[in-house]
């Protein structure tokens, strides 16, 4: 047989049952449809991660800390030579610091990575936030997108930015409307001064620890786009100052419980210190000179690896889901083909005291559920592309209203769409298998005197 | 030693075990046929006529003894071959008809010609062809289901000519048929064979119909040839 009348044979065949052939075929639609889906679903997150992470130059950034104790011992253990070594040369990460950094080949830039507790307090609405301090500099390098207004332009002054997730709760509808308006910070700090007596006083009875409040009122200048669902970002707070402020700024540090109990006296350093390179090239090399100084580092290289691992696992969750609805498809096949055997019993002894070979037979009814598969696949497709787009248009329509900017959460890659189609085809097939064998097997002579 | 039969059966015997009961439908027969033979096959039901034309045929295959067509042994075929040997070989006729419900006339006919690689177009020329010649031409859009069981009939021996057999098989054709329409299906085979000379074998319970158009008579009794008669 030519494979055009293989092709022929199955869809004549296939349209003289219609019903049976839609209803077997929309199993697989929906397996396909599914499964297209949910890969859709997690390449278009890791693409956007991707994307995110290299538009925002994430792979250049390095932030080293200061070893905590807990490190410190673990690590004597592995090596103490090295870390007694480490420990007589040991630096403080702070201002000097940051500007021998900036001498090191691939260094850009360094900032400190000062995270605080706040109460901000926007007319009446008082909450407890998370201040960053981001540098003048920095936010002026593009990686924050504003929605409105624009970065500071001095490191000294009392404006910040706010994340549009704050309008929300600041009750204003437009982000233009943040514009100038004047938020008041109040910061907590532990105070051994002079004019804090009276909570050193309690604190020493026990009675809590010597805490001042401070207030200070900053303009709003910018209005930060939030990212998107899967989107990375520098900016982990709602609320960003400039660095010269905040060092005038009394506070207590917060990047770890241990840091409470640090003064924020300038000469104890800062808690980490942002490195941004000229190329992710360096993240190696400046990695190893901070560790040999005794530094705790962090690279979102390291990241990448693991979001990796993660999104690795999610979609062999989402395959095993999608395979799921595959199996139940496949039975769906196993069953259309046997009856069709047994309904074309006959017609396969005809065939064979015709001259049918039983590849010819076996041929015939593989091509049928091949077809059923290739139609399978490519509505599948088709249903996977319509549901991502409705998913699409209904979680932007909730993002968009909560501050994160419009975008696919979907991707279908060349390979994912042929792929599809090519593997609905190919679990037709098998699933085809079972049927065939019994049909090759079927004795003309009996067959024949069937009716 | 080559005869020149055309089909020589040596000590062809066929067994059928159903659990523990062996059933002989077949045993020892010796047939020879020359080429361009009309041979008719008789007996009573059960007496293994069908089993033999199967055998004849390539569809079954026998327990003992041997099958010699053009000098090839048939029953020494595998199951690939046996195919070969039933589309370019044999054309078979049944009592029932055997055509595909679902096809036409013309794609009855044409069907064959799908197993040997004939393009779609050149089988619906020759199909068309020989169904003219049967004398269907202008029933060959209608289903088997529309057609008469002389019809029907005339389209399974023009499916059974479309390959250009050597030898026509015909198990009861005129089984399922009145007298007068037995009588022109008969008729057809006696051309073919006169005509083209065409090797026929032909069942049926009616001596008479083989009386007037075989050349040669063999009964059959319980698997054995009781008798074997020729006509002249
Ligand atoms: N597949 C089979 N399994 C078991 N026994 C069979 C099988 N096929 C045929 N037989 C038996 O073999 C014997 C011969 O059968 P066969 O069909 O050849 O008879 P027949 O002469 O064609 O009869 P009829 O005139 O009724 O068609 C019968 O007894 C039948 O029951
Ligand atoms: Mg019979």
């Amino acid at each position: 047989m030519r494979f055009s009348d293989y092709i022929e044979q199955s869809f004549s065949n296939l349209r003289k049952k219609k019903l049976r052939t839609f209803l077997t075929t929309f199993g697989v639609v929906i397996g396909i449809g599914a499964l297209v889906c949910m890969f859709a679903f997690g390449k278009g997150m890791q693409k956007n991660m991707t994307e995110g992470f290299n538009k925002l130059e994430l792979f250049n950034y390095l932030g080293v800390f200061q070893r905590s104790e807990n490190n410190k011992s673990n690590e004597s253990t592995q090596d103490p030579n090295s870390q007694n070594e480490a420990d007589r040369r040991k630096r403080l990460l702070d201002d000097d610091f940051i500007i021998e950094l900036t001498k090191i080949e691939g260094v850009e830039w360094a900032f400190p990575e000062i995270r605080f507790l706040a109460m901000i307090r926007y007319q009446e609405e008082e909450e407890f936030s998370l201040i960053q301090v981001l540098p003048a500099r920095i936010c002026q390098s593009g990686i924050v997108n504003f929605r409105a207004g624009t970065y500071y332009t001095s490191d000294e002054e009392y404006s910040l930015i706010i994340s549009d997730s704050l309008l929300h709760r600041m009750d204003i509808k437009k982000p233009e409307e943040a514009i100038g308006k004047k938020i008041e910070v109040s910061t907590l700090a532990i105070d051994f001064s002079l004019d804090n007596i009276p909570n050193i006083l309690s604190f020493l009875r026990g009675q809590g620890l010597p805490f001042s409040r401070q207030s200070y009122t900053f303009t709003i200048v910018g209005v930060t786009e939030r990212m998107g669902m899967g989107g990375p970002t520098l900016i982990r707070s709602g609320v960003c100052i400039p660095y010269g402020t905040s060092k005038k700024m009394k506070k207590l540090p917060v990047t770890s419980i241990s840091d409470l109990f640090v003064s924020t006296q300038q000469t104890q350093g800062y808690s980490a210190i942002g490195i941004k390179l000229t190329s992710p090239k360096y993240v190696e090399p400046v990695r190893k000179r901070m560790e040999e100084m005794g530094f705790n580092t962090f690279s979102l290289t390291d990241q990448i690896e693991e979001i990796k691992t993660v999104f690795i696992f999610m979609d062999l969750f989402l395959f095993a889901v999608g395979m799921i609805a595959i199996v139940v498809a496949s039975l769906g096949i196993i069953n259309t083909m046997v009856m069709s055997i047994l309904e074309r019993y006959k017609e396969i002894g005809i065939m064979k005291a015709v001259g049918a070979s039983n590849k010819d037979v076996k041929k015939i009814f593989l091509f049928e559920s091949g077809v059923i598969g290739f139609m399978g696949g490519i509505f599948g497709l088709t249903l996977g592309w319509i549901v991502s787009v409705i998913i699409n248009v209904v979680i932007n329509s909730i993002a968009v209203r909560e501050g994160a900017p419009n975008m696919n959460y979907f991707s279908f890659p060349w390979w994912l769409c042929l792929g599809s189609i090519a593997f609905s085809v190919l679990i037709s097939l098998i699933a085809g298998i079972y049927p065939t064998v019994r049909a090759a097997k079927i004795d003309p002579v009996i067959a024949l005197r069937h009716d | 030693m080559d005869s020149d039969y055309f089909v020589e059966t040596k000590d062809l015997t066929k067994t059928y075990s159903s659990g523990r009961i062996k059933l002989t439908a077949l045993s020892n027969v010796n047939i020879y046929l020359k080429k361009g033979q009309f041979l008719g096959i008789t007996g009573a039901s059960g007496s293994g006529k069908s089993t033999l034309m199967n055998l004849l045929g390539g569809l079954d295959k026998p327990s003992s003894g041997t099958i010699k067509v053009q000098g090839k042994f048939i029953s020494e075929l595998d199951c690939d071959e046996l195919a070969l040997y039933r589309r370019y070989q044999v054309g078979m006729i049944f009592q029932s008809f055997n055509l595909v419900s679902s096809y036409t006339a013309l794609e009855n006919v044409a069907f064959p010609l799908l197993f040997a690689d004939v393009p779609k177009k050149e089988r619906m020329k020759r199909a068309a062809e020989i169904l003219n010649m049967v004398g269907l031409h202008e029933r060959k859009d209608h289903r088997p289901a529309e057609l008469s069981g002389g019809e029907q009939q005339r389209v399974a021996i023009a499916r059974a000519l479309i390959n250009h057999p050597k030898i026509l098989l015909a198990d009861e054709p005129t089984g399922n048929l009145d007298s007068k329409t037995s009588r022109q299906i008969t008729q057809i085979l006696a051309d073919l064979n006169k005509n083209q000379g065409l090797t026929v074998v032909m069942i049926s319970h009616e001596e008479s119909l083989l009386a007037e158009y075989a050349d040669d008579i063999v009964h059959l009794c319980d698997g054995k040839i009781a008798e074997q008669e020729t006509n002249s």
